[in-house]
């Protein structure tokens, strides 16, 4: 059997981490290349159905990055999508989801280092969980 | 200023006696109509809007039959700006705390609106409701008379046997029976002016809200409690996850009603059903590429976890969900289990001020510090 590749769905706030993967991909960084990059305008405006839709899809973890606190460009979307994730992991804890498999993290324009940094650390920690059960489970 | 006392009961008829008061307000003009919960003739259990003093004899102020919440009617009859008229709801707890959710959700407005919140020892469904009630006519009296048979009645709504908030918490006025023997008196609480307003001229025997009120629902609300645990208990054991959940919803028609009855899922046009959702063919095949099959009607998993994402925090477990499911799905354990967990996360209770900031409208920069920092 071929080794397990983990499936990430990374949505990325255009003015932080979006530009940060940039940084880290002009500076040569070398990271898996696991995580899909979906260029968003903000963490905040990151609905749950859209996190829910790839998990049920099959998608092995999801990531969201966001600026750090205090320096969203629209001044308080990604403390708005911190509340949101507070909530959204409540529920998948309640129904028995795996919280785990859904990570939520600030990095800035400048941290090309923590971005490629984050992507290697999500990857490993999926890549140990193995395959999602959604990715069989199609009855969704 | 505040106004509160109790009303005599006349003739060991406390529906009619409510009858003749809120008769009372439109014909002194203090209100312009009023919505009352009715049995209609031809047995249909709901509310009516009325506006002739005349009409109020045929109402039932303290019909046991919930066929929607009422919020939902509030939300649709209160969400313009209106001038010059003075609109009462007399609502049941559950309906209540929707309303105020829907209040801050800038779905109701309240000016011209009077809150008058009436205690509620359960109800039954309404369908099927003549059935229950048959032909007696003493039926609503006798079920705030045996008000105490209602602890833990298994014949009332799942929501109901489970409920832990039979008293409104925010109103204008409520009228109290709970705890009280209700052929003698009921407990009036004009607590603000609008609902002072409503009292003027109404011979209230003065004085402090009697403690057996306290009494009994203390005693009602731990039992509830109680059972609410159990159920909650069981959903817990059972841990859900992707197996359990997909089989939870399985026999999910995609119907939307639970949607559309409820009352703080208040958009005009549901995500679902918006364009956004559209996929072309070519996108359906892509996707069912994924697992080589898509179930058909697709997504109805999502639906329901999106739905819980984007109402939990004002779902105030009223059922009425459940009783809308055309396949019997229990929502209403699993939707009171998520939104308790949710809502405790913020220290938020829905509906139970107009003053405590729904959770996922503010924030502040020093909470929940650890998420984001890995």
């Amino acid at each position: 059997m071929a080794e397990f590749e983990p499936r990430i769905v990374g949505f990325l706030c255009n003015w932080c981490t979006y530009a940060g993967a940039d940084l880290a991909g002009t500076s040569r960084m070398q990271y898996p290349p696991n995580m899909r990059p979906i260029r968003v305008m903000c963490s905040g405006s990151v609905d749950s159905v859209y996190i829910l839709r790839a998990l049920l899809e099959g998608a092995d973890g999801v990531f969201i990055g966001g600026c750090h606190p205090g320096d969203c460009h629209y001044v308080s979307g990604n403390y708005k999508a911190r509340r949101r994730m507070v909530a959204f992991k409540s529920i998948l804890r309640s129904v028995g989801l795996d919280q785990d498999r859904v990570w939520l993290r600030w990095i800035s324009a400048a941290e090309g280092r923590k971005f490629a940094d984050t992507v290697t650390e999500m990857t490993r920690a999926i890549a140990d969980k193995g395959p999602s059960e959604f990715r069989e489970l199609w009855e969704v | 200023m505040a106004v509160s006392g109790m009303l005599k009961v006349k003739d060991k008829n406390p529906e009619a006696t409510l009858e003749e008061l809120l008769a009372g307000w439109l014909t002194q003009g203090k209100l312009s109509a009023i919505l009352v919960p009715v049995l209609a003739k031809s047995g249909a259990a709901g509310a009516a809007l009325v506006s002739d003093a005349d009409r109020i004899a045929g109402t039932a102020p303290l019909l046991p039959a919930m066929a929607v919440n009422a919020a939902s009617v509030v939300r649709d009859i209160a969400k313009l700006r209106s001038e010059g008229t003075k609109v009462g709801v007399l609502l049941r707890p559950c309906e209540m705390r929707a309303v105020v959710e829907l209040i801050k959700l800038r779905q109701v407005l309240a000016d011209n609106l009077v809150l008058v919140g009436i205690d509620c020892p359960g109800t039954y469904k309404a369908a099927g409701f003549r059935d229950v009630a048959g032909t007696d006519s003493d039926f609503d009296n006798r079920h705030v008379r045996e008000q105490q048979n209602y602890y833990d009645n298994p014949n009332l709504r799942t929501a109901c046997q489970v409920c832990e908030h039979p008293k409104p918490m925010v109103y204008d006025l409520e009228i109290g029976f709970l705890g009280l023997d209700p052929d003698k008196e009921l407990w009036l609480d004009g607590a603000t002016d609008k609902g002072a307003a409503l009292l003027e001229g109404v011979e209230l025997a003065a004085g402090e809200e009697p403690g057996q009120m306290q009494e009994y629902l203390k005693e009602l609300a731990a039992r509830r409690k109680n059972k609410a645990e159990t159920r909650i208990k069981e959903l817990d054991e059972a841990a859900m996850g992707p197996e359990n959940l997909t089989r939870y919803f399985a026999d999910c028609l995609n119907c939307h009603n639970c949607m559309r009855v409820c009352p703080v899922c208040y958009c005009r046009e549901c995500f679902f059903d918006s364009e956004n959702f559209q996929r072309r063919l070519d996108e359906h095949v892509r996707v069912s590429k994924r697992k080589g099959l898509t179930r058909m009607p697709s997504e109805t998993l999502l639906f329901h976890l999106t739905r819980m994402n984007h109402m939990m925090t004002s779902c105030v477990a009223c059922g009425i969900c459940e009783d809308s499911c055309p396949a019997g799905i229990a929502l209403l354990p699993l939707f009171k289990k998520v939104s308790g967990n949710v809502q405790a996360e913020f220290g938020y209770l829905s509906g139970r001020s107009l003053d405590e900031e729904l959770p996922l409208v503010g924030f502040r920069e020093d909470e929940f510090t650890a998420i984001g920092e890995g």
